[in-house]
Order: C-alpha cells, then sequence, then structure tokens
C-alpha cells in the first residue's frame, strides 16, 4: 500500500483568514457579554444567558488565537 | 608507522609459511582496481573486486580486511555487486549487508568485515563486487603547524598492495590529488604521476595478508570543516510544520594555525596568505523549506544567502570570520518544511521519512544527535535506520503541553555526507488528540468569563443593614423596574409600528379584513400593557430613590397613552375610508391634524425612553 502524505486538517493559506474571522465574531460576542452584564441589574440578570455567551464567546477565541499562533509561525 | 608496516611484513612472511586456513584459500580475486579519493578533507577508497571461487564450496561471504589504525577512521563502508562489464558502469542495487566478524587464524591488528552475497558463489563462478570505505581524519597534517601564509601540507599512508585474506592475481592503484602540487611521494617501479593523478603499475601474484605502504605527501585546500557535536532537532507539528532546528560546533580539522593573524594580509590576497582557511560553507536544504535563520549566540548572522528551486533549496552561509587551522565557531540553523513532503501513513502508523546527516557539503561530524520531537500524544514509537546507531527515548516540554512530548534520540559517531540517507520514525496518532490544545485554550478563555460572572453575582458586602448598602439594594430594584417598563413600553412601539405598516399594506393592497384584523390584535395587546404596568408605577411611587424618575415615567406613560389613542383613531378613520371608497385626498384631509399630532409625540416618547435608558 503505497503510503499517503498527511496534511494539516486546515490547508496552510487559510490560516491568517481564519484567525481574523473568529478572533473578530469571538471579540464581539466579549463585547455583548461584557455589555449584557453592565446594563442589566441583579435582578433582571440569567445565568443561563451569561454562560452561553461567555461558552459561545470562549470557543471562538480559543480557536482564533490557535489559528492566530500558527499563522505567526509558532506550530504548537 | 613504519615500525607497525615492518611488524606487518614479518607477519605475513611468518603467516605464509605457517598456513594455511581453507577457508581463505578458496576464493581468488582476480582483479583488483583501487581509485583513492584524496580530493577533500575525507578520504574515499573505491575498490573493485573480481572474485573467483576456485575452490569446491559454495561460497556465501567475502571478507574486506583493514589495518587497525585504518580501521579506526573508517567511517562508512558499502559493498554492492556490479551487474556491468567493465568499469565506468555504476553499480546497481542496493548494499550488500556488511558486519565486523572476528575470525580465527588472523594477525591481531586486522579488522575484518563481512560482506554477506545474497546467493552464493559456486565452484568456478566469478562476480564483480565494488567496495566503498569513506574515511574521516585519515589525513595528517604535516607539518602540523604552520603559519597564516604557509600552504597546508598532507600526510596520506595506505598500502600499495591490497590487504586482503585471499591472494590477488593483478591489482593496480590510482590516487587522484586535489591539485597538481605533490610534495613527495613514495616511487615504487613504474609510479607515474600525471597531472594530479597518481598512478602505482599494476602488481602481480600478490600473497594474501601483504602489505606495502606508500606515503603521499601533497597539498590540499579545501575546506577542512569538521563539526565537533551536531545536535539536530526535528520537530513535527500537525499542523502543517515540520521545524527543524540544527546547533552546529564546528572547527578546522586541518594544519593548526600558529602565529598572529594578519586581517590585512588576508583580506588583500586571500589566496596567498590563507588559502587553507575557509570563509564559505553551503548547505543543501530539501525544496519548499521556509523561515530559515541563521544565528549564534550573539544573534543573528546577516552573511548568508538562501536561492531556492523545485528539487532544492540552497543556503550559502558565511561565519563571522574566516576558518583557519584550529579554530572554532558555533551556530545555529533552523528552517521549516511543509509537512506532506515528509509525514507519511501507512497501516494505521504515521512515519516521517527525513534525512539523516547534515545538509552541508563535505561535512565530517563527530557526534551527531538527531533528536526526533513527535506530538503530544503519539503511542508505539519506533525508528528505523539504516545503518547502526544508539537510541533512546526523551520528553521534551513544548508549547501547550500538559505531560510533554516524546523524544526520539539517535546518536552516531563519525558520520560523512554518505550517511544522508532517510531514516523513519514510526508511531501512532489519534486525530481527534489535535483537538485537545484548541480545547485548552477555550477552557483558559472560559474560566475567564465564569470568574467574571462570579465577580458580578457575587456580594461582597460585609455589613447586610447599612444605610448605604440598603440605599444600594434599593436603587438597584428601581433600575430593575424602570427597565421593566421600558421593555413594555417598547414592545407597545412595536404594535404602533405594525399599525402604521397595515396601514401601508392597505394603501398597496385594499385588503380591508386584514387590516381589521391587526387593528384587533393590538388593540388586545394594548390593554394588557396597561395591566402590566400598574404595578410597576405603583411600586415606582412608593420607593424614595425614584424620586427624580418618577415624574419621567409617567410623562412616558402619558404620551404613550395620548400617542396609542390617537394612532387608533386614525387607524379607524383611514379604514373607514376605505370601505366608504373615498378618494386618498379626502383621506388626507380628515387624518391631516392627527398625523401631524401623532408624529411629534413619536418623537417625544423616544427621547424619553432614550433618557430612562441612560440612567
Amino acid at each position: 500500500m503505497a503510503p499517503k502524505a498527511i496534511t494539516s486538517p486546515v490547508p496552510d493559506s487559510l490560516y491568517p483568514t481564519l484567525s481574523v474571522l473568529t478572533l473578530a465574531i469571538g471579540l464581539v460576542l466579549t463585547a455583548s457579554f461584557f455589555i449584557y452584564e453592565a446594563t442589566t441589574s441583579r435582578k433582571t440578570r440569567s445565568l443561563a444567558q451569561e454562560l452561553t455567551t461567555g461558552a459561545v464567546a470562549s470557543v471562538f477565541l480559543g480557536f482564533g488565537s490557535l489559528f492566530l499562533l500558527i499563522a505567526c509561525g509558532v506550530y504548537v | 608507522m613504519l615500525r607497525f608496516a615492518l611488524t606487518l611484513l614479518l607477519f605475513t612472511l611468518a603467516f605464509g609459511v605457517l598456513s594455511s586456513s581453507p577457508v581463505f584459500s578458496d576464493l581468488i580475486l582476480a582483479k583488483v582496481d583501487r581509485r583513492i579519493d584524496l580530493t577533500s578533507q575525507i578520504v574515499r577508497i573505491t575498490t573493485s573486486l573480481k572474485v573467483e571461487n576456485a575452490g569446491s564450496n559454495p561460497i556465501s561471504e567475502i571478507l574486506l580486511s583493514f589495518p587497525e589504525n585504518q580501521a579506526k577512521h573508517l567511517a562508512y563502508l558499502t559493498a554492492t555487486l556490479n551487474e556491468g562489464k567493465g568499469k565506468g558502469k555504476a553499480s546497481s542495487g542496493a548494499g550488500l549487508p556488511t558486519e565486523v566478524v572476528i575470525p580465527k587464524d588472523v594477525p591481531d591488528s586486522l579488522t575484518f568485515y563481512s560482506v554477506s552475497l545474497h546467493k552464493g558463489l559456486g565452484k568456478g563462478e566469478s562476480l564483480l563486487l565494488d567496495v566503498l570505505a569513506v574515511f574521516t581524519h585519515a589525513l595528517e597534517p604535516f607539518p602540523e603547524k604552520i603559519s597564516q601564509a604557509d600552504i597546508q601540507l598532507l600526510l596520506f599512508q595506505d598500502t600499495a598492495h591490497f590487504l586482503s585474506p585471499y591472494k590477488v592475481m593483478v591489482q593496480s592503484v590510482a590516487v587522484k590529488l586535489p591539485e597538481a602540487r605533490v610534495e613527495s611521494y613514495t616511487k615504487l617501479e613504474g609510479t607515474k604521476l600525471s597531472g594530479s593523478e597518481l598512478k602505482y603499475s599494476p602488481f602481480h601474484n600478490i600473497p594474501p595478508f601483504s602489505y606495502l605502504p606508500i606515503i603521499i605527501h601533497f597539498e590540499n585546500n579545501q575546506p577542512f570543516a569538521v563539526a565537533e557535536e551536531l545536535v539536530r532537532e526535528i520537530e513535527i507539528s500537525h499542523w502543517g510544520n515540520v521545524q527543524v532546528t540544527e546547533h552546529y560546533n564546528l572547527f578546522h580539522g586541518g594544519a593548526k594555525n600558529k602565529g598572529e593573524f594578519s586581517r590585512l594580509d588576508y583580506q588583500a590576497r586571500p589566496y596567498v596568505r590563507g588559502a587553507s582557511a575557509f570563509r564559505r560553507l553551503v548547505a543543501r536544504l530539501p525544496p519548499r523549506a521556509h523561515s530559515v535563520y541563521y544565528r549564534d549566540e550573539i544573534g543573528n548572522i546577516s552573511t548568508s544567502s538562501l536561492w531556492g528551486d523545485s528539487k532544492k533549496t540552497e543556503l550559502e552561509i558565511e561565519p563571522r570570520y574566516p576558518l583557519f587551522g584550529g579554530w572554532r565557531t558555533a551556530f545555529t540553523i533552523g528552517y521549516g518544511l511543509p509537512l506532506r513532503d515528509f509525514l507519511f501513513e501507512s497501516d494505521g502508523k504515521r512515519f516521517l521519512n527525513f534525512s539523516f546527516g547534515s545538509p552541508i557539503n563535505e561535512l565530517v561530524i563527530d557526534t551527531l544527535i538527531v533528536k526526533v520531537v513527535l506530538p503530544e500524544g503519539s503511542k508505539d514509537i519506533s525508528a528505523s535506520v539504516p545503518f547502526p546507531v544508539k537510541q533512546w527515548q526523551e520528553t521534551k516540554f513544548s508549547h501547550l503541553d500538559l505531560v510533554g512530548r516524546p523524544v526520539v534520540v539517535l546518536e552516531k559517531n563519525n558520520v560523512v555526507p554518505e550517511h544522508n540517507e532517510h531514516f523513519q520514525v514510526y508511531y501512532k496518532f489519534n486525530s481527534l488528540s489535535m483537538l485537545r490544545e484548541p480545547l485548552m485554550l477555550i477552557f483558559g478563555f472560559f474560566f475567564l468569563f465564569v470568574a467574571c460572572i462570579v465577580y458580578m453575582h457575587a456580594d461582597l458586602s460585609i455589613s447586610k443593614s447599612s444605610a448605604s448598602y440598603l440605599a444600594k439594594v434599593q436603587w438597584e430594584e428601581v433600575q430593575a423596574t424602570v427597565q421593566q417598563i421600558h421593555n413594555i413600553i417598547s414592545h407597545c412601539l412595536t404594535a404602533h409600528d405594525k399599525l402604521e405598516a397595515s396601514l401601508r399594506d392597505l394603501s398597496r393592497t385594499g385588503d380591508v379584513q386584514a387590516c381589521k384584523a391587526t387593528r384587533k390584535s393590538v388593540d388586545s395587546l394594548l390593554k394588557g400593557v396597561s395591566k402590566d404596568l400598574k404595578p410597576l408605577v405603583t411600586f415606582l411611587q412608593s420607593s424614595p430613590q425614584a424620586a427624580h424618575i418618577l415624574p419621567k415615567v409617567e410623562e412616558l406613560i402619558a404620551k404613550e397613552r395620548d400617542l396609542q389613542e390617537r394612532l387608533m383613531a386614525k387607524h379607524t378613520t383611514v379604514v373607514d375610508c376605505y370601505e366608504k371608497k373615498l378618494g386618498g385626498r379626502e383621506i388626507e384631509n380628515r387624518i391631516a391634524s392627527n398625523q401631524q399630532k401623532i408624529t411629534s409625540l413619536r418623537q417625544e416618547v423616544d427621547d424619553l425612553m432614550e433618557f430612562i435608558d441612560e440612567i
């Protein structure tokens, strides 16, 4: 069986674009999280919404920072 | 050296007398051609043997012998079968396995290598064998110390007769020198020096283990680059890169430089004052190498040039100073390579196919350490190298590591460019383990968010009954109520917008029934709203903190109610007009005054809403 070459899951040239996109979305979600925290009062806050916004924002920020590291040459 | 040769001669005679182990007299070397290549610091001796089986048993192995002092410089030995007839044809096929053996009844100071044949050599048959032996540090500088202006002369000692346990019928020796300048050489019968090639006339009927020493004293100005220690680190990242970092510790292995070094002399006439020094080294990297750097302890070294094509990337480096005999330098070269050229998958295992030696041309390495760093989570690691090396495993902690990355370390001494073959490292890796790295980052960020939430929810006040704390609590309640009122009013405003939209639809489609239905739903909605607002307003009236907000809120509610009534009136008028099939001008006249008030009220309501939002 001829050996098959292994490549990265994402094409190399896409890393910078992907990192900018995911980081932008992540930062927008972070901003909305903090706006929610600042404008609502203690009574009307909902823990579920806080946690979901935080979770989705952290997923995008996590992937965004990973792609940023790879695009800068730090192949983690 | 001479004494050793004499002892060996005595041995030969004694051996010839005592003789003869039957094993050795089976094979006869009918024709031996030795070509000694002295054009660089690495001595390469290519020997073509025509082996005949003169005995009655088939032979499956052939012995090659080297004197001990030469054998300790032996770096690389291959033997291949030469299928073609006559010289000039390159031998094809892979090398035959060779290994060190210690046969019986042989002189002590010889080292024997045994070449195993795939199919035995039958009685009376003959075959052609090409043997390449590569020696390092075999050229001795003589004089050992030279000044900057002296020429570098080297001494090479070898035997004119082919040292072998078998009888040799015909043998010829040809020595290729780097330049036409030879200081002295052993003159035997029929020796001829033409240009840079030294030929010894053929010798006939040489008994086994015969040794005839020859000494050649010649000039060689090739770069004597010797790496005392080279550590090559190959780091694999499944995100698409193989990063190679090489740490060199180089010195000039020729005649040592004595006296002063005059930079002026060197720069004015480099080929006269400092011919034996070398300035540049050329490295051949794999194609598509990127991010190449060349630095040392001080920092980046800018005297380098890089150019590449689809077959290779050539890096020419110039150390900070030219290297004269005995001088040392240390530097680091690093480059990145695309993953798909080197990492493959077969039979469920992944393997890395990479070259073993250094990419620098004609470099002798005393100790080579190759470290292959595999990603975290690799299991079942094994390495397969085409020549014997010492190997063990280590762990390296790098970016985003929890337990560390497994490292396969291969060590070899006396490495020459012939060792630049590919070796493989096999391992198993689950693709899902790649997700561990982004998951670590995600959890890190999520922890920050959770910390934020906890901070906002935590009530850190010490006294729960102080006046300021109570005031703060009340103010928060007022804020919450006002926000609820704000939400309700914005619901109302959306209902108003729906009414306006239905009016526009009516003017477009003329569907009166749909319009009426919309009005009915909006009506019920607005009725519910006024019920909701009541308790909130009562709370605000009772709370002392809301004193400055209360008038605005009440004004807002009143205005909103007014707006609501006017809108409903306008809506009813328009629908009536449509039912009576009155013209557009007529409709406008009837609602003109109402419309003005509506627009101004709406503006005021919007302003109040904004004001309330900002408290």
